[in-house]
């Protein structure tokens, strides 16, 4: 298993979490990875579990927080929500992806360019 | 920011594992609960619900590894899970658990005592407040020109010190001293006792209060001050002033000058040296108390001893620069060609250049010693292992197969062998810490008569713990990377296959431990069986000489002020008195006592340009009756050749040596200048050396020029009269006059001490090497036959007979011993003549002990063998084919 196959994954994922928070508030680790499931048109299809390292190491790092509430189906669950720093981390992350694809775009669209 | 932020979450979670464990748990448990009722509402049943949620989550396991891995720092979480593991197994096997950790914790602990008793003599600041601030000022002399030494030549002479007390900025005060003046405190019953004399910042620097009255002040020590002040031990106090409160301003004698007491020193404070001190007097008083020298006047003289205190803002080397300017100018002002060195070193037991050399040197050879057990210890714990590891083959195969990596496999197994470390490490230090008083405590109680008791006491600091923990861990490294290495190496299909994997790799290795090991034991035993025939022969040993019944009468007659006519008029009433005592049959004149340490060597001319050392003393007529030596040709001294000295007795070696094959009677001895004709050859005698008994040695008579310097030998007719007797005939001449009687044999004692203390010292730790080597042979034959049962099943299937298997095993595990041996007998020779004059004669190549030991060891390392191979023999042969 090569490590940065996963980095890439790790870092897109990181954005993908951030950007659901940012869309639908406050939300539960399951629900964070139905989102990112559907959002994707089920094109992604990755093993639940992989998000609670992802969502761990964001905490770490200040950019969400959590607190143990109740769900809409009366379950307790831990919901985790954007701090400023992780606004700012969204703000930024998506400037930077969004050069980053336009750039690989120009490389990617044949016949065009200097 | 961000990164450290999640450092710190991740340190937190490392510490505290549980916390985010149960989060993980209750998180993870609801993710799927939420999951489930939606697979409910999607229509599935409550089975199919939870499997799909299970499904879908991912491997449980890996999930909380990747979450874990991410709390914590991953080397942290692996470094505890490793120590379960290794703590199961330990409690697994506690039989050889408790063997390893006892072997490390005996050896440690060896290692532990040996380096703290170095560290409290040579590293630890002295027992005195901020102590680490006290520096010890010492000088070093190159140049043609040669200087009196009183003490050591690393000492200081007073304009020195007075030069270093002004120029030294790094120090706020400077003292000097001369330790261990033996004077005589004057009484109803004079004693001697140990003075120091101090320059008047003594107790400024060391920071003493006294505990009456006051310390010596610089007013003390001014020109036309009344010098003759002392300050009080607490010991002395209260052993001679039977701590009478009042006894400041008190006037006592010393050397027959009286003094008055100013002080008593606190309890505990014993002054900086090994002996304690039993009084302090300024240094002014110094020609006073010894009278026939003047060091105070002598610019010269190597006498003082000295130290200062470092500012609290200054270093070392700053204090060092400072001395380095001092001796520049020192040299300037010195004789040409002479150059002055000054050095500063923190203050500790043993400071001066030449204590260091000797603590240093003494501490190799100890240090390697119980290193060398050590190794031992590391060697037999890794044969251990590495027997274990056959057991444990499977068990790291199938980790290995599993996809364990070989770095982790060996990572745990480190962790195992530094896990055992640990814990006999841990014990060790206690060990170490109960036997280092121990030894010490042995060791000064065993010390010669006539030595002053010592003050020493080690303690262990962070020294000895750092010291303990780095031996610790090298000891886990050392007997853990081998088999780490070996147990991981082989390649995992051969091992599933059989058990007979990699055999002669590691087997080479193991032989040449055990060789090493039964070498350095032998080495051990050898030295103490040697030493322990000698203590023998010490002690059944005919002197030549006759040692009962004869007392030695000693006083020291200059110190009490007396002249040469004054001391010879005191000799000669005292031997009369003492000759009219009943049951006294003869006294005599020497110079030294038979077999004390007092004797003198000085080089005599033989004539025709040759000259030689020889030992001598000066003795009286009677001296050959006294003690029993036969005069086999011509006679003793006359009255008139004691007047002029011009006369000499020598051995019978003595004369065989240096005129064989002519006449003694006919030659002379000159010293002087002045010819001394033999006028007689006496039996040889053990005079100066206890054990041998064909040494050179001279005895010349007492004259008049000696008499301050003599002792009397008394000799009973039946058993000798009593000390009481005998000192109150001398106090009978002068009652202030401090004497010690003592019986002659008591001089035997000085030497069997050394040998009896250096013979219990390398037996107990011969003992130790013979338990590690025995243990280190067991374990080799006890593998060798765990690597063979399938092999002995086939041969004894085949028909071998049981001696013939029993043969094949032993001689295989007797060979390392038989190398380890040889290695040891050349060690032993090598090293024996290093103790030669322990031994009293014996040869260091005694044949008995040359012999019997190593034969002892082998029987020994034999039966070591023969116990594991005996289970060879027990083993069926179906069972061995099946076994693995």
């Amino acid at each position: 298993m090569a490590d940065d196959k996963t980095d890439v994954w790790q870092g897109t994922l990181a954005l993908m979490i951030l950007k659901t928070l940012e869309t639908l508030g406050p939300l539960h680790g399951y629900g964070v990875a139905r989102r990112i499931e559907q959002t994707s048109g089920d094109r992604l299809s990755v093993n639940y579990g992989t998000i609670y390292p992802a969502l761990l190491k964001l905490e770490q790092e200040g950019c969400i927080a959590s607190d143990w509430g109740v769900s809409e189906n009366n379950r307790r669950a831990k919901f985790y929500r954007l701090t400023r720093a992780g606004r700012r981390q969204v703000e930024q992350e998506t400037r930077e992806w969004e050069r980053t694809t336009a750039i690989l775009a120009r490389f990617l669209a044949p016949g065009e360019g200097s | 920011m961000k990164p450290l932020r999640a450092w710190t979450a991740r340190l937190r979670d490392t510490l505290r594992p549980s916390r985010r464990e149960r989060e993980m748990a209750d998180e993870f448990a609801s993710h799927l609960a939420l999951h489930v009722d939606d697979n409910i509402r999607a229509g599935m049943s409550p089975a199919e619900a939870r499997r799909q949620a299970l499904l879908k989550f991912g491997p449980m396991e890996a999930v909380k590894d990747a979450y874990r891995d991410r709390a914590r720092f991953a080397l942290a979480g692996r470094i505890g899970q490793d120590l379960r593991f290794a703590l199961r197994l330990l409690r697994r096997a506690p039989a050889f658990s408790l063997a390893a950790i006892v072997t490390i914790a005996l050896a440690i602990g060896v290692n532990a005592a040996m380096f703290s008793v170095l560290n409290a003599a040579a590293l630890q600041p002295l027992r005195l407040p901020e102590a680490a601030r006290l520096t010890r000022v010492s000088i070093g002399i190159d140049g043609p020109v040669r200087r009196g030494v009183s003490g050591v030549a690393s000492m200081l002479a007073l304009p020195e010190y007075e030069t270093v007390a002004a120029e030294a900025h790094a120090f706020e005060s400077v003292m000097a001293y001369a330790p261990f003046q033996p004077v005589t405190l004057g009484g109803i019953e004079p004693r001697p006792v140990l003075a120091t004399l101090a320059s008047c910042t003594y107790f400024e620097v060391l920071r003493v209060r006294p505990a009456l009255g006051r310390a010596l002040a610089p007013a003390d020590c001014r020109p036309g001050a009344d010098a003759q002040v002392a300050v009080l031990s607490d010991a002395l106090w209260r052993s001679a002033f039977a701590a009478d409160p009042a006894v400041v301003g008190r006037a006592v004698t010393l050397n027959r000058i009286p003094f008055t007491v100013i002080g008593v020193s606190p309890p505990g404070f014993t002054g900086t040296e090994v002996v304690a001190e039993d009084l302090v007097v300024a240094l002014p008083a110094q020609p006073a108390l010894e009278r026939e020298r003047d060091l105070l006047r002598a610019a010269d003289v190597s006498w003082l001893m000295v130290i200062g205190r470092l500012r609290p803002d200054a270093t070392l080397a700053q204090a060092r620069r400072d001395l380095a300017l001092t001796a520049g100018r020192l040299t300037a002002a010195a004789p040409a060609g002479r150059i002055i060195r000054l050095d500063a070193a923190t203050a500790t037991l043993s400071s001066l250049p030449e204590a260091r050399r000797l603590v240093l040197a003494i501490g190799t050879v100890v240090l390697t010693a119980v290193a060398l057990v050590l190794l031992i210890a590391c060697a037999n714990i890794a044969n251990l292992l590495l027997a274990r590891a056959v057991t444990r083959r499977r068990e790291i195969a199938v980790r290995m197969a599993l996809g364990a990596g070989r770095t982790r496999l060996i990572q745990q197994l480190l962790t195992e062998s530094l896990l055992l470390a640990g814990i006999g490490g841990i014990c060790g230090v206690a060990v170490g810490s109960w036997a280092s008083r121990v030894v010490v405590a042995f060791v000064i109680a065993r010390l010669p008569p006539g030595v002053w008791p010592l003050i020493f006491e080690p303690r262990a600091d962070i020294r000895v713990g750092l010291y303990a923990a780095a031996l610790t861990t090298l000891t886990g490294l050392a007997f853990g990377l081998a088999p780490a290495l070996q147990s991981t190496r082989r390649d995992l299909a051969a091992d599933f296959r059989d058990g007979s994997g990699a055999g002669a790799r590691g087997g080479r290795l193991r032989g040449m431990l055990v060789s090493l090991q039964v070498a350095v034991c032998l080495v051990l035993l050898l030295s103490a069986g040697l030493l322990t025939r000698g203590l023998y022969r010490a002690q059944t040993l005919d002197p030549g000489l006759a040692m009962d019944g004869v007392s030695v009468v000693s006083y020291d007659l200059p110190g009490a002020g007396y002249t040469l006519p004054a001391a010879a008029a005191f000799q000669r009433q005292t031997i009369e008195r003492l000759a009219a005592l009943p049951g006294v049959r003869a006294v005599a004149q020497s110079s030294a006592a038979p077999l004390s340490t007092q004797h003198a060597e000085t080089r005599f001319d033989l004539g025709e340009g040759r000259s030689r050392y020889l030992e001598f003393s000066v003795v009286s007529p009677g001296y050959f009756d006294v003690l029993h030596i036969p005069i086999v040709r011509g006679r003793t001294f006359t009255a008139a050749e004691t007047q002029s000295e011009g006369a000499a007795i020598v051995t019978e070696s003595t004369a065989r040596r240096l005129w064989p094959g002519a006449d003694p009677l006919a030659q002379s001895l000159v010293l002087d200048k002045v010819p001394r004709p033999i006028v007689g050859v006496v039996r040889d005698a053990q005079v100066s050396r206890l054990g041998f008994s064909d040494d050179t040695y001279v005895f010349l008579p007492a004259g008049p020029d000696s008499q301050q310097r003599l002792q009397l030998l008394v000799a009973g007719t039946g058993p000798v009269p009593g000390a009481a007797a005998i000192r109150a005939a001398v106090s009978a001449g002068d009652p202030q006059l401090a004497t010690t009687v003592a019986g002659l044999s008591e001089n035997l004692e000085q030497w069997r001490a050394p040998s009896r203390l250096v013979a219990s010292l390398s037996s107990a730790l011969a003992a130790l090497a013979l338990i590690l080597a025995c243990t280190g042979v067991f374990g080799t034959v006890a593998y060798a036959v765990s690597r063979r049962v399938r092999e002995i099943g086939i041969r004894v299937a085949l028909g071998a007979g049981r001696a013939d298997v029993l043969r094949l095993i032993l001689r295989q595990g007797m060979r390392p011993v038989l190398i380890g041996i040889g290695l040891g007998l050349a060690g032993a020779a090598a090293t024996s003549t290093l103790f030669s004059s322990m031994l009293f004669g014996l040869s260091p190549y005694d044949p008995l002990a040359f012999i019997a030991v190593p034969a002892a060891l082998t029987g020994v390392a034999l039966l070591a063998g023969y116990v594991p191979a005996r289970r060879a023999l027990r083993v069926a042969p179906t069972e061995a084919l099946k076994a693995e």
